[in-house]
């Protein structure tokens, strides 16, 4: 793919390659239908890549403010939610391995119920009145985000029974530019529905799929609490540099 | 243990690039909502033109899709990014951020009130034709959709280096065109349909 301009004439642009196809999701999945009318049939285009592409939102959160990263209870020191409580640690990094500081996520998830707060969401199953399980906040300076959730529960898609969802949190994540804006589904190791999940399984390469799984940490028990500890951490699209030439 | 030689080419070396995966069905409305208003930014107001830009989003089969998430990121009314790559962004307008969202309702619509772009200067001198960046997510698509909308006013045969990739007979549909049946409040709107998959499918680009 080219690049529009000059690297060195513009210190600070970044270089973007095309997702290998190997590390990523499959664009149609077997028995996923919408997959079947929704990805174009014609193939993409390829295209320079300009200051267009290169730049994206700076500051977002001046856009889509954030809040605080406990979702496990409405309000600092009430209630908490119904379920187990837990909590997820991770770095989001670039291809280079620098950490992308200010990058905004966004997370939503259902309940230990397997609910959303969500006007589309048609599972018969209860809301918590304590449980919000949406929420934006930053990460720091080295990359770092951590926050405070209650363990997701499964649900079937749609009034289907045949596919249930394994339990998962939903990231989106604003990078550097327009090229990195990033979304997935983040699962739980050890889950029997993973099994059969149509777009878990839609990572062919395993360890790939990996790489949507949390990573457990030992649980930790203090007197009151008994905290399921998850790590994640994530690999933007982008490099600050220009590969040697050999 | 004996594995196949792994292929070393730069652009193909296997990543670590985390995999994309759907958005699916439940994206919180509350992180859409009232982020389709382009025109005001921390309480001032863009300059330039403001429009709407609006239209429909199909699947195959022209069905309607609902429940998209589209995501624009553009240039102001003089062609500047708010981002420091661009030379003149010393100059952007403060009344305008650039960014904004829209969702589809059930009958595929979406809107969006934003601003004309104006033409972008790449740091070599390079003119890019007035236009702005779309992205669609939805469930189905386990990877985002890019495309560049461009607006009538420009002609369709625009020296863009963009376009340019796009072939010729599919260009017309990179184009938003004055649509008054959208004009609302004052505002001249455009209307850029959005043909996921099927006949007239929007040319989408790499990704």
């Amino acid at each position: 793919m080219l690049i529009h301009f000059e690297t060195e004439a513009s210190p600070g642009v970044r270089q973007y390659l095309p997702y290998d196809d190997r590390t990523q999701t499959l664009r149609q999945i077997k028995d996923y239908p919408r997959s079947f009318t929704r990805v174009p049939a014609q193939p993409l285009i390829d295209r320079p890549l300009t200051l267009s592409e290169l730049t994206g939102p700076t500051e977002i959160e001046r856009r889509l403010p954030t809040g605080n990263a406990d979702f496990s209870c409405l309000v600092p020191g009430g209630p908490r939610a119904l379920g187990q409580f837990m909590t997820v640690a991770g770095r989001i990094t670039d291809e280079d391995g620098a950490p992308l500081a200010g990058a905004l996520i966004e997370i939503w998830q259902a309940n230990a119920s397997g609910k959303y707060i969500h006007e589309y969401d048609s599972h018969q199953a209860p809301l918590d009145p304590n449980f919000i399980g949406q929420g934006r906040f930053l990460t720091d300076a080295e990359g770092g985000y951590q926050f405070r959730t209650i363990k997701p529960g499964g649900y079937p898609v749609g009034s289907n029974d045949w596919w249930w969802r394994p339990p998962h949190i939903h990231f989106s994540i604003f990078g550097m530019s327009w090229m990195d804006r990033f979304i997935t589904q983040i699962f739980f190791p050890g889950e029997p529905l993973n099994e059969a999940d149509l777009l878990l399984n839609g990572i062919p390469d395993p360890e790939a799929r990996q790489r949507v799984m949390f990573e457990p940490l030992p649980t930790k028990v203090t007197k009151t609490l008994n905290i399921l500890e998850f790590r994640r951490d994530f690999v933007l699209r982008g490099k600050s540099k220009t590969p040697e030439l050999l | 243990m004996s594995r196949a030689p792994v292929q070393t080419r730069t652009e193909t070396r296997p990543a670590i690039v985390s995999p994309y995966g759907t958005i699916g069905p439940f994206f919180p409305f509350a992180f859409v909502d009232d982020a389709n208003d382009l025109t005001e930014f921390e309480g001032r107001k863009a300059m330039g033109q403001h429009i709407w830009l609006a239209g429909t989003v199909v699947e195959e089969g022209n069905v309607p899709t609902g429940n998209t998430l589209l995501e624009l990121w553009q240039p102001d009314t003089n062609g500047i990014f708010r981002h420091p790559l661009d030379p003149r962004h010393a100059d952007a307008d403060p009344g305008f951020f650039g960014f904004g969202r829209a969702r589809t309702d059930r009958q595929g619509f979406y809107r969006f009130r934003t601003v004309l772009p104006g033409q972008s200067r790449e740091p070599d001198g390079t003119i890019r034709t007035a236009h702005a960046n779309l992205t669609i997510l939805a469930i189905g698509l386990t990877r985002r959709l890019v495309t560049t909308i461009f607006f009538s006013d420009q002609p369709e045969t625009a020296d863009d280096p963009v376009l340019r990739c796009v072939p010729q007979s599919a260009r017309p549909r990179l184009f938003a065109r004055k649509d008054n049946a959208l004009a609302a409040s004052g505002l001249p709107g455009y209307r850029f349909d959005v043909v996921l998959r099927g006949a007239g499918e929007t040319p989408f680009f790499v990704d």
